[in-house]
């Protein structure tokens, strides 16, 4: 009965997976979105590989990764994740705000993007919109 | 000899003086044109002696094809109407040589009226003409050599200014055809800024006061473009001395000085300074972005949610640190901005100036436009040597112009790029007052910086009219290398 219970209790569950090679920004923003209802961080990568490697395991309905970090980059990531986990949507959240680096996002299927310094209640709006699809 | 009349001794030493000239034929026709008289000098040049040609027509002095045409009855028949006739053209010597000959021939009257004769005085010019024909032929010789020199544009201004003259070279070199240049005045191969300060004019007065000068500078092309020129200008005197105009020789130096300053100890060292100088403020940069910028975000959502957490004062004193927080990362991440745009070195000259702009300079409340029609990317010194003189020009739009937009155009142009920063604000007055002041607002450095790669740079803003900031600076790669292709 309880597994059942968590079962449904996850379908309703927003899930999130976090990449973010900083671990101050990886546990705040952890903290933040875990004390959303409704919202549930279902994993915390430190770089690109092994954010693929959780995403593909815990297939989350928004991936929030960071741009510039190991492994690859959140471009390369985010292109793999697409790629495997159709289900899954991509937020960049990044501390550089350029044209090139927005664009080069973009490119690599992701729908919002987010610069570093937003208040907390933006960043969670914006994870609510883009699992929304909106 | 002593009672003699002194008419008699002037008409006998009349007839000596006639008798003893060799460098002249003096010799007289009656009206029908036969010789009467014959002087030494008709001897000489002629080669008749006087008793084979007294008696005989005129027109034995001309050529058969003369002759045949009339010539001698008609000359004769317009001196006699006209009083006299001055001719010059080929005649026949008594051995049936040739000779170029300027003759005078004049009608002789009595007192009624009635006509005498001829007198016909004649000099032979063939040695003159030859020589002003040989002059002639090299003059266009010269002439031809002159035009179709491509080197060098190589062209005559009246003592004016203005240009009297054009060759090939200098339509290759200037751009200008010989139809749309030919009678403007030469400054308008000047820059703007030498205009401004009469540097053609001062040039001209050197040239005439010291008869020749030389010069190396901008020069500007039909189309704009700018390349750097030796000129020589010579002042031409007639043989009186008066001013008749100067000569004007100048040759495009651009790419030799390109190379060469490429070559020179002084650039590499800045080169390298200025490319150690770029690697230290992109270290800066990405370790505040990555750093300092990440730990302060972390601690600003901190923040947050432990405002979400407090209640009343403590709530309010918590969401004030945060804003603190807040606007020291605003201040961080333009400080990162001006220190590399991250976009300059991921994507080039262009996006990196996009994200300068739309963080610098709309965060400053300006609009902006920037236009580009580059052939290529610039190599990454050019890109960032025009981005930091941009980002100079950019900064005292924002600071002094109290402008509402600016525009940024680049665009290939010889072998470079050319860069125009515009406001539409006060304008910044005489470049040169501006220039001499201590707060010259960085305008040295911008001009340095153009000047170390190579380029050129200048600013003009009259009251009221903005003010512009344009420079060039050659495309090439580290080391030299030609940028062309």
């Amino acid at each position: 009965m309880n597994a059942r219970r968590d079962q449904d209790t996850l379908k309703e569950l927003l899930t999130v997976l976090i990449g973010d090679d900083e671990p101050m920004i990886r546990d705040v923003l952890s903290e933040v979105l875990q004390a959303e209802p409704g919202l549930s961080v279902v994993a915390v990568a430190g770089d690109a590989e092994e954010a693929i490697v959780l995403a593909e395991r815990h297939a989350p309905r928004v991936a929030i990764l960071d741009v510039r970090m190991p492994g690859g980059g959140g471009a390369h990531a985010a292109r793999v994740i697409r790629d495997r986990c159709p289900g899954t949507r991509v937020l960049a959240f990044s501390a550089y705000g350029d044209a090139g680096a927005v664009e080069e996002m973009r490119r690599a299927g992701v729908t919002e993007y987010l610069l570093k310094g937003l208040p907390n209640t933006d960043i969670v709006a914006a994870v609510r919109r883009v699992a929304a699809g909106r | 000899m002593s009672e003699q009349s002194p008419q008699e001794i002037t008409q006998a030493d009349h007839e000596l003086l006639v008798q003893g000239v060799v460098d002249y034929a003096i010799f007289m026709l009656d009206p029908r044109g036969r010789v009467v008289s014959w002087n030494g000098g008709a001897q000489r040049i002629k080669g008749h002696r006087t008793e084979d040609i007294i008696g005989r027509h005129v027109s034995v002095f001309y050529p058969p094809e003369d002759v045949a045409a009339g010539k001698p009855a008609r000359e004769l028949e317009v001196a006699a109407a006209e009083g006299r006739l001055q001719e010059e053209g080929w005649r026949v010597r008594a051995d049936g040589t040739r000779f170029w000959a300027d003759v005078v021939v004049t009608a002789l009257r009595d007192d009624t009226g009635r006509l005498r004769g001829f007198g016909n005085v004649t000099r032979d010019m063939s040695e003159r003409r030859i020589a002003h024909s040989a002059l002639g032929e090299s003059e266009e010789s010269f002439r031809l050599l002159v035009q179709s020199v491509v080197d060098y544009a190589i062209f005559m201004l009246d003592p004016e200014g203005r240009i009297a003259s054009w060759n090939a070279g200098a339509q290759r070199i200037k751009g200008y055809r010989a139809q749309e240049i030919i009678g403007r005045h030469f400054s308008v191969f000047y820059p703007p800024e030498d205009v401004a300060a009469g540097k053609p004019a001062r040039e001209l007065e050197v040239a005439a006061a010291e008869g020749r000068l030389e010069d190396e500078g901008w020069r500007v092309r039909a189309d704009g473009t700018r390349f750097w020129a030796n000129v020589i200008i010579t002042a031409l005197f007639d043989d009186g001395g008066r001013l008749r105009g100067f000569g004007k020789v100048t040759r495009d130096m651009t790419e030799r000085r390109t190379a060469e300053r490429a070559l020179d100890e002084r650039s590499r060292l800045l080169t390298h300074l200025v490319h150690a100088q770029e690697m230290e403020r992109r270290r800066i940069a990405w370790d505040v972005h990555d750093d300092t910028i990440q730990s302060m975000v972390a601690v600003g959502m901190r923040l947050q949610l432990l405002a979400d957490r407090l209640e009343g004062p403590d709530a309010s004193a918590v969401r004030r640190l945060n804003e603190t927080v807040s606007a020291a990362i605003r201040r961080l991440r333009d400080l990162t901005f001006r220190l590399r745009p991250p976009g300059l070195d991921r994507d080039g000259l262009v996006e990196g100036l996009t994200s300068y702009l739309d963080q610098v300079v709309t965060g400053a409340g300006l609009a902006y436009e920037l236009r580009h029609e580059l052939d290529r990317e610039p190599p990454s010194e050019t890109a960032i040597t025009i981005f930091r003189i941009c980002q100079e020009a950019l900064t005292n739009v924002r600071k002094h112009a109290q402008a509402k937009a600016v525009s940024v155009s680049l665009s290939s142009s010889g072998h470079g790029v050319l860069v125009r920063v515009a406001d539409d604000g006060v304008g910044v007055g005489d470049p040169a007052d501006v220039l001499a002041t201590p707060d010259h607002f960085g305008l040295i450095e911008m001009r340095e910086r153009a000047e170390m790669a190579g380029g050129w740079w200048s600013i003009r803003g009259r009251p009221g009219e903005g003010t512009t900031v344009e420079f060039w600076v050659p495309a090439l790669a580290a080391g030299g290398e030609g940028g062309r292709g």
